[in-house]
């Protein structure tokens, strides 16, 4: 059995937990969930980042979604923010491109050219 | 959309891209029919005007095509599909029926799987999920009650993905055999 002090601080930590999804982190993965992104195959993307995240146990990294872009041919779109730099956007990302993008650009910071949409731009 | 799992999940987007941050949904099926009402506390619709794929409140791009799509994939069944503004509280209402033994009619899909990807896609979203079965509703998923779980350590929140899928995809796997 555990103390009062102890499940506190569990508490605390997990809203913590919930509270950084919406909040700050080194690494935000935005996933296009517009109606043109959920057409091209976004969830099963979105799916393939989270599990990505969670293989990787890093915990400064989010997934989250947005609307549409206004890109809809270029379907399904990322937005990669890394803290302190420029966001970068990818089209076309099926999930081999999510996993080539998560490997070179969210754990190594290399852009991958491949799948490159725009630099610097939301 | 490839299935009505997609659809399912844009439905929901709207609601949230209304600013909506309690979607209820209510699902009764058989093997003839799949219906599905939705209800959320978002900044409404002011008529009708939400089926005409030109006209759209977004800047991004000038048709919104979420709505119309449905309702094609509705009516092509034979079903249909109705929408409207709650006057008591301004959110948004919608209702849609589909015969899943028409020729036209699309798969389902994985429903289980929209539930958990709305949870990871906008978490701070609550969404209650009731399934009706022989005039009886059933609360099948409450986030608002996962999230309180989360907090207390009942639940794991790495888990919770598999945890949705598991509870939402017992009740909807006779549908998922068609």
């Amino acid at each position: 059995m555990k103390n009062i002090e102890e499940l506190k601080m569990m508490r605390e930590k997990v809203r913590q937990d919930l509270r950084l999804r919406s909040g700050q982190h080194r690494v935000r993965i935005v996933v296009g969930m517009g109606s043109c992104g959920i057409a091209a195959g976004a969830r099963e993307v979105m799916n393939e980042f989270v599990t990505l995240v969670e293989n990787s146990k890093k915990e400064d990294i989010v997934v989250t979604a947005s609307g549409c872009f206004g890109f809809c041919a270029q379907e399904p779109m990322i937005h990669i923010y890394v803290e302190d730099q420029r966001p970068v956007t990818y089209r076309n990302v099926d999930i081999e491109a999510a996993r080539l993008i998560f490997n070179e650009h969210v754990l190594n910071n290399k852009i991958v050219e491949q799948y490159l949409f725009s630099k610097g731009k939301k | 959309m490839k299935d009505l799992a997609d659809h399912l999940f844009d439905i929901i987007e709207n609601s949230v891209n209304a600013g909506a941050d309690e979607v209820i949904v209510k699902i009764a099926y058989t093997e003839s029919y799949f219906f599905c009402f939705i209800s959320d506390n978002g900044k409404g619709i002011s008529g009708q005007e939400v089926l005409d794929p030109f006209v759209t409140s977004r800047t991004t791009r000038r048709v919104g095509l979420g709505l119309p799509l449905l309702k094609r994939t509705a009516e092509d069944t034979g079903g249909y599909l109705k929408i409207k503004r709650i006057d008591e509280s301004g959110g948004t209402a919608l209702q849609f029926k589909m015969y899943l033994t028409h020729i036209d009619a699309k798969p389902v899909g994985d429903l289980a799987r929209t539930f958990s990807d709305i949870f990871f896609a906008w978490p701070e979203v609550t969404v209650r999920l009731f399934v009706i079965r022989d005039g009886i509703e059933r609360l099948i998923l409450d986030f608002q009650k996962l999230r309180d779980e989360i907090e207390q350590g009942l639940k794991n929140y790495t888990n919770i993905r598999k945890h949705i899928h598991e509870v939402s995809h017992k009740e909807f796997k006779d549908i998922n055999i068609i």
